[in-house]
Order: C-alpha cells, then sequence, then structure tokens
C-alpha cells in the first residue's frame, strides 16, 4: 500500500509561509508530479512527506494512518536525493546495504535484496566500487537502488535528474518511467522541468508560491489550464498571452477584439461577464497557422527559429508578442508581414485575476 | 565626454611615476635575463628569501650541528674544541636503558619521558576536546559565532601572556582557590604538586591550541554535506551509527592534519610552561625544549655542545613528523585531483 493523504498542510519557516492549506489525495501506485518554478515550495512538500521537516498545520497520512508525529524513518518511505547523498567513502553495495543494516535485517536477506535491486537497475559491475569511481548516470542508479532495497511505501524523487545532462535524461527518464510500471509503488517525484513532467506523471500538481494552482492528468493541464499560471506553465514553448476584449455577447457566444482590430467571435457560456470586460486570451504556438486570408492576424516577423521539422516564428502584434511553431521549413524572414491564423484553433479565456472563463 | 578625458589624464598623471619607476628597474632586469636566461630570473626573484631563509634557518641550523660536535663551556665557536660524536654518546650513556635515571645525563631522559607522556596526552585529549567542541559548534546553536570566536581567542594570545593568566588562577593565592574558597573548600598548592602541576600544562596547552584544531574539525564537518545525513534519517540509522559510520570516516582527513600538527606544537612545548610552572616542582614539567634551553643558556654549568646535540635529536623527531605530515598533505591533493 502506498495512499498518501495530505489535509490542509501549512508550513512555515519562522515568519515565511512556504506552504499554505495544501489539501492532496495521491493513491496507491500513482505516479505523481510536483512542479512549480523556483521556491514554489515543491520541494519542500516532498520533504514534510518524507518527514524531513515538520509541519506547522495540517495533517499528513499515509495509508490511512496520522504520520504527523512519526518519523522519518517510521514513515517507511524511501527518498532519492537531487546529489544522490551517496556515502562518498562506502562501496556501492556498503551503500545499499547501510539502511538495512539498521534494522538488524538478516545478512541473507540483505545480499538477496541487494542482489535483486543491482540486477534490475543492471549496476551488478559496480558493486565494489566507490561512488566517485561512477558517472553520473551510474550514481543515479544507485541512488534509486538504495530506495528500491527498502521495498518502501512509497519512493519520494527530489529533482533526480536535474545532475544529468540532457540525453541521458531522456533514457533516465523513460527509464524511472519502467521502473515505475514494474514495481508498481506510489512515486512522488518533484521537478522543476515540465516535460518531465507531463512524461512521467499520472497525475501533476502544478504548485506557485506555496499553494496548488492545480491538479490533473498531463493533457487536462495542457488542454484545460485552470488559471493563467498553469496555462503558461505547461506546454513548451509557452502558450501565447493577448488581451482582449468582449465588443458583442449574445447567447453562447461574444465577439472579442483583440491586436487592437482583430475582431474573433468566441463560444462563451459565462454569464458574469459582459461587453467591455478586458480578458486575456491564450493560444498554444502549435495552434497558429499562417495564412494568407487578410481577415486573419496581421503581425510583424521579429525572428525565425528554423528547426528543420518546424519553424519557431517569434512576431510582434501591435506591441504584444507571438510565438507560432508551423510545421516543416518556410520561406520567411525577419521584418517580414505574415498573417497568423487562430481559426479553428482551442482559445483559452482567462479573466482579470487569471482564472479560467468557460467557453 | 569631457569628464572621461579628464578622468583618463588624471589617471595618466598619477601613473606617470610608475611607468617611469617601471623603466628605471627594466633596465637591470633586461641585463639580468640577457645573463641567465629565463630560468634564471626565478633564482633571481627567490635570491632575497633564500638569503634571509639561509641567514636565519640554514646557517643556525648548521652551526648548531657544529655546536653538537664541541665540548667545554666556551660560548664562541673558535674557542671551543672538537670533541666529535662525545656530547650524542655522553646522551645515551646509561647503567641501565630501562631506568632513566641511570643515565649520565638524567635531567635529559627525565625531560624526554615528560615530554613523550606530554605529548601522549595532551594530543589524546587536544583531539578529543576539538572534536566535541566542534560537534557542538556544527550544530544549530544561538550565538553560535559568538561561542565560535570564544574557542578561538586563546590561540591568538601570546604563550607568555597563557602562562601569566593560568598562573594568576592557578597559584596559591589565585583565582581558583579564592573560587573554592567560597564554597568553603581549603585553598590547595595546585602549581606545586607533581600531579596536579603536569595536569596543569596539559590542561593549560589544550585550552590555549584547541582552538585552531577545533576550527580545522569544524570546517572539515561543515564540508559534509547534509544530504547524507538526512539520508541516513530516512534509513533510521541511531545517530551513534551515523557518528562512526559517516562523520568519523568523511572526518578522518582532517583529524589526521590536526593530529600530526597537535603532535608537532606537543613536542615544542615550552613558553607557557615555563612561565607557569618553570618546569617545576622538582623536575615534573621538565620538558625537552627547556631542558636545552637550560643546558644551553640558563644553567650555572651551560653546555651549548650538549644542548645542541638533544636539539639536534629533538629535530629529528620533527622531520619524521613533518615527513608525515607532507605526505598527508599530498595524497590529499592526489585525491583532490581524481
Amino acid at each position: 500500500m502506498g495512499e498518501i493523504k495530505l489535509t490542509d498542510v501549512n508550513k512555515s519557516f519562522g515568519s515565511v509561509h512556504v506552504l499554505k492549506d495544501i489539501d492532496l489525495h495521491i493513491k496507491d501506485g500513482e505516479f505523481v508530479v510536483f512542479v512549480g518554478p523556483s521556491g514554489c515550495g515543491k520541494s519542500t512538500l516532498l520533504r514534510t512527506i518524507a518527514g524531513l521537516e515538520k509541519v506547522t498545520g495540517g495533517e499528513i497520512q499515509i495509508d490511512g494512518k496520522r504520520v504527523n508525529e512519526v518519523t522519518a524513518a517510521d514513515r517507511g518511505l524511501a527518498m532519492v536525493f537531487q546529489s544522490y547523498a551517496l556515502y562518498p567513502h562506502m562501496s556501492v553495495r556498503q551503500n545499499l546495504a547501510f539502511g538495512l543494516e539498521n534494522s538488524n535485517m538478516p545478512k541473507a536477506e540483505v545480499a538477496e535484496r541487494i542482489g535483486e535491486a543491482a540486477r534490475m537497475l543492471e549496476i551488478e559491475p559496480y558493486l565494489e566500487r566507490r561512488p566517485g569511481q561512477l558517472s553520473g548516470g551510474q550514481r543515479q542508479r544507485v541512488a534509486i537502488g538504495r530506495a528500491i532495497v527498502r521495498r518502501p511505501t512509497a519512493f519520494l524523487l527530489d529533482e533526480p535528474l536535474s545532475n544529468l545532462d540532457a540525453e541521458l535524461r531522456v533514457s533516465t527518464r523513460a527509464e524511472l518511467a519502467a521502473l515505475h510500471a514494474r514495481i508498481g509503488s506510489t512515486m512522488i517525484y518533484v521537478t522543476h522541468d515540465q516535460v518531465e513532467a507531463m512524461t512521467l506523471a499520472h497525475r501533476i500538481v502544478v504548485m506557485r508560491a506555496g499553494k496548488i494552482e492545480q491538479i490533473g492528468t498531463p493533457l487536462e493541464l495542457y488542454n484545460t489550464p485552470a488559471n493563467r499560471f498553469v496555462a503558461g506553465f505547461i506546454g513548451a514553448p509557452h502558450m501565447n498571452f493577448l488581451s482582449g476584449e468582449v465588443v458583442e455577447k449574445e447567447v453562447g457566444n461574444a465577439t472579442l477584439l483583440i491586436g487592437g482590430s482583430h475582431r474573433l467571435l468566441v463560444p462563451m457560456s459565462d454569464r458574469k461577464l459582459s461587453v467591455g470586460d478586458k480578458l486575456t486570451i491564450g493560444i498554444r504556438p502549435q495552434h497558429i497557422t499562417l495564412a494568407n486570408d487578410p481577415g486573419s492576424l496581421r503581425v510583424k516577423v521579429r525572428l525565425v527559429e528554423a528547426l528543420g521539422s518546424e519553424t519557431v516564428i517569434h512576431a510582434d502584434l501591435n506591441g504584444e508578442k507571438l510565438l507560432a511553431v508551423v510545421p516543416g521549413q518556410r520561406q520567411i524572414s525577419p521584418g517580414d508581414d505574415a498573417h497568423f491564423s487562430v481559426a479553428g484553433a482551442p482559445l483559452h479565456l482567462f479573466d482579470g485575476n487569471g482564472s479560467r472563463v468557460k467557453g | 565626454m569631457s569628464t572621461t578625458t579628464n578622468t583618463s589624464r588624471l589617471g595618466s598623471l598619477l601613473m606617470a611615476p610608475v611607468h617611469l619607476l617601471m623603466r628605471i628597474i627594466d633596465v637591470p632586469l633586461r641585463a639580468v635575463q640577457k645573463a641567465t636566461g629565463i630560468s634564471g630570473m626565478a633564482a633571481f626573484f627567490l635570491a632575497p628569501n633564500m638569503l634571509i631563509f639561509g641567514i636565519f634557518v640554514l646557517l643556525p641550523l648548521v652551526i648548531n650541528f657544529v655546536y653538537s660536535m664541541t665540548g667545554g663551556t666556551a660560548f664562541f665557536l673558535a674557542e671551543r674544541n672538537f670533541v666529535g660524536a662525545e656530547q650524542y654518546s655522553r646522551l645515551f650513556t646509561c647503567g641501565s636503558y630501562l631506568d632513566p635515571m641511570s643515565c649520565q645525563e638524567d635531567a635529559f631522559w627525565t625531560a624526554v619521558g615528560n615530554t613523550f607522556w606530554f605529548v601522549i596526552l595532551q594530543v589524546a585529549l587536544m583531539i578529543g576536546v576539538s572534536l566535541i567542541t566542534a560537534l557542538i559548534l556544527n550544530r544549530d546553536l544561538a550565538a553560535r559565532s559568538f561561542w565560535r570566536a570564544v574557542f578561538f581567542f586563546p590561540v591568538l594570545l601570546s604563550p607568555v601572556v597563557v602562562g601569566l593568566i593560568w598562573k594568576w588562577i592557578l597559584q596559591r593565592q589565585g583565582l581558583l582557590n579564592f573560587g573554592l574558597y567560597q564554597f568553603g573548600i581549603e585553598p590547595y598548592t595546585w602549581l606545586t604538586d607533581r600531579n596536579w602541576t603536569f595536569a596543569a600544562t596539559i590542561g593549560v596547552s589544550i585550552w590555549a591550541h584547541m582552538g585552531l584544531y577545533t576550527l580545522i574539525l569544524l570546517a572539515g564537518l561543515q564540508a559534509i554535506p547534509k544530504d547524507l545525513y538526512e539520508a541516513a534519517e530516512m534509513d533510521g540509522t541511531k545517530p551513534e551509527r551515523v557518528f562512526r559510520r559517516i562523520t568519523l570516516p568523511l572526518l578522518a582527513p582532517n583529524l589526521l592534519v590536526v593530529v600530526v600538527l597537535a603532535l608537532i606544537k606537543a613536542v615544542q612545548i615550552f613558553d607557557e610552561v615555563y612561565v607557569l610552572t618553570g618546569g617545576g616542582p622538582g623536575t615534573s614539567t621538565l620538558y625537552l625544549t627547556q631542558y636545552i634551553y637550560e643546558t644551553g643558556f640558563a644553567s650555572a654549568l651551560r653546555n651549548p655542545g650538549l644542548a645542541a646535540a638533544a636539539s639536534i635529536l629533538m629535530g629529528l623527531v620533527l622531520v619524521v613528523l613533518t615527513l608525515v605530515q607532507l605526505g598527508i598533505g599530498q595524497r590529499g591533493e592526489k585525491k583532490g585531483k581524481r
């Protein structure tokens, strides 16, 4: 079992309130990723679950039992640290055995668990080496191995891939996903990299300034972000945001004015909005197409990044930045005038507070 | 624009004498370089330091060795007669090597014995006390910087001042007896009791030097990543095991440095003890350096040759310890490069 429930969790360091009213229910076997910008409290949240930090309010339950007062060791969780935290003076085997020896486990069982983890992670040839003699990727595996041998209720991973180079990160990411599928334990993973979050998670928890902004599956967050922050954080390149104004409203529809002159008819069921209200319109760069239609958005091209399979166009719409990712290779240069079409594109509307407006 | 021009003009005006000086110096330096080549320049720049080192370190060392081969009480080398290794053999002439008192120079062997026990006990206690202090200072302590300074300040004191302070505390009418008297305890003559005096020299020298070793160990403790302790905490490791299996092995390089430095320093113990006890009572706190000093300069029957021979022997011990220290340093460097 590995069900973790957080109710109204708060954490302060002195006068600094770092976690605010966190409510979260992680199901057994789930892969949950905490994502957010630096300083949003995601690592602190992980550490409070681990028991390395005490909560100042609220309750943490593991498998239905309150663990607020339970020490880190007795929570049955294992953590993989960003720095790996391998003991440099011990061999890989000793590193793996260290935690097990604390519980006076019979030697035969220690050896069996180490053997099993080493086979699973393919680190058998390095068991007698010290961490200093291993590459970053190998150290990473040992750190995961140290967690696996403990057979924990849940794995807590604090930015485990951030010290690897880009190529290794991609392959290790895939291995982690495979590992989770194989052992099936609950995993909580902290990262600031939204690509890692999107590819690994069953559910993503987006955090900002100590608060949870949205919890959902990767595609839920991508397709229906709850607010402008989530919309901007999930998806690469980031979503475009244009300011607009409601100029006409009928039942179920509204006409918006964007870019100073362009009128856009959008479905809108939100009754609180009325003519004259200001809105932010979010459009993903991949949803913009190049058009010849004079009725589309007329933009000035500022920068063109030809990536071969696609072309990234940085443009300017009456002083607002607009980014388009169009498939294939295009004959377009900085300084050119171009037409961007958003016809048929999924549009995300946000009110003045940044909250999503029902379409 | 004009400000910039003015500034640069002022700059070049200020730099003019420097440029002039450089040009003047350049002339002889060029000549030297022409004569000696580039590699010769290194020797040229090292020469002043080597000269000072030669006059004040190397030459005395050689003279000292020559003295150890001469006899008599005369002070000037020219008036002394060559006796070969006689002084050394005098130091080693004993009725029984198991009984220092049977030796011709029993004071030397008493000093060697005292120094030996002093070094063993002082270094062992010093490491223990410094380590415990460093461990405490490494915790989240209120006013940590203040405590760190408190433990380090004695290092900055002159050894003579250290000796005087403790004499003032330990003498018969000193602070300690005054304090004890307030609790109804009879005053005691700490500095005339053989055992207490020996203990006092150890205690005082630890007090005076522990700050430096505490600082080295504290730096070592702070270099151990916090993550390792958190990983151990997640694993439910008991504090005693954390200390034995994580802290101690990772602190080992620093501990080794501290042990060797403390050994070298302890063998040379002199000033604070000389001020505090003068080597007494009797010869209970007579250490090697004091024996050398008194034999060579202070006693009525001064014997510079014998003192020189003893100092050469002591020097050999220090050379061995220093080689060990250098070895450790080089091993550390290699490890760092790996």
